[in-house]
C-alpha cells in the first residue's frame, strides 16, 4: 500500500510499505477512505517530538470502511464504515473507567520510553512518535486499528466523509477546549491560533453559550473563518497592536472570563520574548516556545479559567506563575479524551447544527502530502486544512 | 540436570512474612538497595480485577509464556517446582524454580533452585479502595552475572525493566485479554539509525506472546 513516512526532521515521503495484518483479538484493520494532517503534525515534521524515527508512518486523523477484524472484536464487522479516534483506549482499566480515556493505561507498548521522558505514561497515539506508542499512523491506504472494540464510531448515516472526518481528533479537541474553559453563558472567551483546533474551540465556545469570542492570528483567511462565524478578531502582527491591551480594550480593563491556547509549543511572537525562545530552544535549553501561554496567563481575568489544547512537548522559561497564582486562575489541558465526545458531536452534525467541513482549504492525494507538509508549515497557499483522499490519481499538470 | 545446573547456587529464600510491601507499621518502606552482588526492583500497579483471579492467573506457572518477555516454555515439575525455559537473542537459559510461600488471593514467593539464572521473587495482591481494583506489588531479586549481564547487553533490555514490563504485561492481559503491540506493523525504510533505536527503545524484544504461540 501507499503511506505518507516521516523521514527526518522537515522530510516526509510517500512510499510503498506492506499492508497491515492484523497482531492481536482486538485489531481491526480499516481501509481508509480520508485522512487528513493535522497541525500537531507540523510538530513531528519540525522535529519537535522526540522518538520519531525514519519509516514511521504518519497520520492520526482517519475514517474508513472496515476490511477485517480479529477474533476478539464484537462490535464491528467487515464493510462497516467508521471514524477512529486518534487516542487509542482499552476501556477497561480505571482511567478508562473514570472517562479519561487519553490516559488509559494499557495501549502504549513503548510506556517505558514515555515513563523515562515525562515520569507517566499516556495512552498509545496513532503515527506520533515511538514513545507514544509506534504506531503505524493512517495517511495510508490501510491502517491496524488496536482495541477496535472501543475506539472507533460506526457511521450510519450517508453524511459524506468530510463531514465526518473531523472527529477523529480536531472537534473534540476543539470542543473539549471550549468545556474546559467552563463558559458560563453570557462569558467572553478568548482564544489564540485560528487553525483547526482554534476555529472548533471558537464554534464550541459559541455552542456552550459565549456570548463573545475574541480570536487572535495573524493569518487573513483565518481570521476570515473567525469572523465568519461570528468572533471578533486581533491580527497580532499589525503594528499598533499589542494583544494585552486589545483584549483589555475589549473587556472593560478586565480580562478574558476564559482563555484557549490554540496553538502550543511553536508559538510565533512579534515580541523580543519570541527571539529569546527561538534562541533558547535552538540551543537546547527550552523545549518549547511558549509565548501564547504567558500571554493567555496575563490576560485572562481574576478567578478565570485557562484551557490548554495545544500540544506542550517539554520544559518551559518564564511563565509567569506570579500571575497565574495571584489572580487564582483555573489551568485545564491535556490529550482529549475522545470517547467522550464522538458520539454526542456525530449527533450535532447529524442534526445539521455545524457541519465541520468549513475548515478544508485543500484536498490533495497521498503523493502530493509531501509537499503539502512544507507548504503547510511555511504557512503559504492559503492552507487551513488538508483533506487527502488515499485512493486519488495524483493529478499531472 | 547439567553438572553446569547443579553447580549454581540456590538463591536466597525471601522472608516469611510479605516482603514486597510499600508500607510496613505506618511507615513508608523504600524498596531494597542494590549490593553485594544482588540487585533489586519493585513495581507495583493497579489492576480492575479481584485478588483471587489474579492470583490464580499468575500460579497458572506454565501460562506465564502468555505474558512474560522471552520465556518461551514454563514446565511443572511438581505442585511448588517448575522447570523454566528462556530465549534470549540466540541464547537459551534454562532454571528451575520452586515456590516458598503460597498463599491463595494474597501472595506468591519463589526462588530459583539452580539453573543459569539466579532470582527470587515475591507478588502480593491486595485489594486497593475507591474501585481501583487489586493492588499488584512485585519484588524481584536477582544477581548479576551471566544471565543478567546477557540479558542486558544482547536483547536491549535492562533485567530491571523486564520485571516492570513483566508486571505491565500482566496488567494489560488481565484487563483487556490481550498485550498491546507495535511489533509486525508496516513502516518505510528504517536506515541504519533507526535499527540501532528499535533495539535501544527495546522495541526488538518481542511483546508476549510470540506470533508463533498466538497463532496456535
Amino acid at each position: 500500500m501507499k503511506a505518507v513516512c516521516w523521514m527526518g526532521t522537515s522530510k516526509v515521503e510517500t512510499l510503498t510499505v506492506d499492508d497491515p495484518k492484523l497482531l492481536n483479538p482486538h485489531d481491526a484493520i480499516i481501509k481508509v477512505t480520508r485522512t487528513a494532517i493535522c497541525g500537531s503534525d507540523l510538530h513531528l515534521y519540525d522535529g519537535f517530538i522526540p522518538t520519531m524515527e525514519a519509516g514511521d508512518i504518519l497520520g492520526h486523523e482517519f475514517m474508513g470502511i472496515v476490511e477485517e477484524v480479529g477474533r476478539g472484536v464484537t462490535n464491528l464487522k467487515r464493510g462497516d464504515r467508521v471514524v477512529v479516534p486518534f487516542t487509542i483506549a482499552c476501556g477497561n482499566c480505571s482511567f478508562c473507567k473514570k472517562k479519561l480515556w487519553a490516559a488509559c493505561d494499557n495501549t502504549n507498548p513503548n510506556a517505558h520510553l514515555m515513563e523515562a521522558a515525562y515520569g507517566y505514561s499516556g495512552s498509545g497515539l496513532f503515527g506520533y512518535s515511538h514513545m507514544m506508542g509506534g504506531y503505524a499512523g493512517g495517511q495510508a491506504q490501510y491502517v491496524r486499528v488496536p482495541f477496535a472494540n472501543v475506539g472507533p464510531l460506526k457511521i450510519e448515516s450517508d453524511l459524506p466523509d468530510e463531514k465526518i472526518l473531523f472527529l477523529s481528533d480536531i472537534f473534540p479537541t476543539g470542543y473539549m477546549a471550549a468545556e474546559n474553559a467552563q463558559i458560563q453563558p453570557g462569558d467572553t472567551v478568548a482564544v489564540w491560533g485560528c487553525g483547526p483546533v482554534g476555529q472548533f474551540a471558537i464554534a464550541s465556545a459559541f455552542m456552550l453559550g459565549a456570548a463573545r469570542v475574541i480570536a487572535i492570528d495573524r493569518l487573513p483567511e483565518r481570521l476570515d473563518m473567525a469572523r465568519s462565524v461570528g468572533a471578533i478578531t486581533i491580527d497580532y502582527s499589525e503594528d499598533d497592536v499589542s494583544v494585552l491591551t486589545a483584549l483589555k480594550d475589549l473587556t472593560a480593563g478586565a480580562g478574558p472570563d476564559s482563555c484557549i491556547d490554540a496553538v502550543g509549543l511553536e508559538a510565533h511572537s512579534t515580541e523580543l520574548q519570541g527571539i529569546y525562545d527561538q534562541v533558547k530552544t535552538k540551543l537546547m535549553l527550552e523545549t518549547d516556545r511558549p509565548s501564547v501561554l504567558r500571554q493567555a496567563i496575563q490576560a485572562v481575568r481574576k478567578g478565570g479559567t485557562l484551557s490548554i489544547p495545544g500540544v506542550y512537548g517539554g520544559l518551559l522559561d518564564k511563565v509567569p506563575f506570579g500571575a497565574a497564582f495571584g489572580k487564582g486562575i483555573t489551568m485545564k489541558m491535556g490529550q482529549t479524551n475522545m470517547h467522550n465526545y464522538m458520539q454526542p458531536l456525530l449527533e450535532r452534525i447529524e442534526k445539521g447544527e455545524i457541519d465541520p467541513s468549513y475548515i478544508i482549504s485543500h484536498r490533495i492525494t497521498l503523493d502530493d502530502a509531501p509537499e503539502m507538509y512544507k507548504v503547510w508549515r511555511d504557512k503559504k497557499e492559503q492552507v487551513t486544512k488538508i483533506v487527502i483522499d488515499p485512493w486519488a490519481e495524483r493529478k499531472v499538470a | 540436570m547439567s553438572d553446569a545446573l547443579r553447580e549454581k547456587p540456590n538463591a536466597e529464600p525471601l522472608p516469611k512474612s510479605a516482603g514486597a510491601g510499600v508500607i510496613v507499621n505506618g511507615r513508608y518502606l523504600p524498596p531494597p538497595v542494590d549490593k553485594d552482588g544482588k540487585q533489586w526492583v519493585r513495581t507495583s500497579a493497579f489492576i480492575q480485577a479481584s485478588p483471587q483471579d489474579l492470583y490464580a492467573m499468575w500460579r497458572d506457572v506454565e501460562a506465564i509464556p502468555l505474558w512474560q518477555e522471552q520465556i518461551t516454555a514454563v514446565t511443572r515439575t511438581g505442585d511448588k517446582t517448575s522447570h523454566w525455559v528462556m530465549k534470549s537473542g540466540d541464547k537459551t537459559l534454562e532454571w528451575d524454580s520452586e515456590i516458598l510461600a503460597d498463599e491463595p488471593g494474597e501472595r506468591i514467593a519463589w526462588r530459583s533452585t539452580g539453573g543459569d539464572s539466579d532470582n527470587a521473587g515475591e507478588v502480593i495482591f491486595e485489594t486497593a479502595p475507591g474501585g481501583l481494583g487489586t493492588v499488584a506489588t512485585v519484588l524481584q531479586e536477582f544477581r548479576m552475572g551471566k544471565f543478567a549481564s546477557m540479558w542486558e547487553t544482547i536483547v536491549g533490555r535492562n533485567p530491571k525493566q523486564a520485571v516492570i514490563e513483566n508486571l505491565r504485561h500482566f496488567k494489560a492481559l488481565a484487563e483487556t485479554g490481550e498485550i498491546p503491540r507495535n511489533q509486525g506493523q508496516p513502516h518505510g525504510p528504517r536506515g541504519t539509525v533507526g535499527g540501532a533505536k528499535e533495539s535501544l527503545y527495546g522495541e526488538k524484544v518481542e511483546t508476549p506472546p510470540a506470533m508463533d504461540r498466538k497463532a496456535s
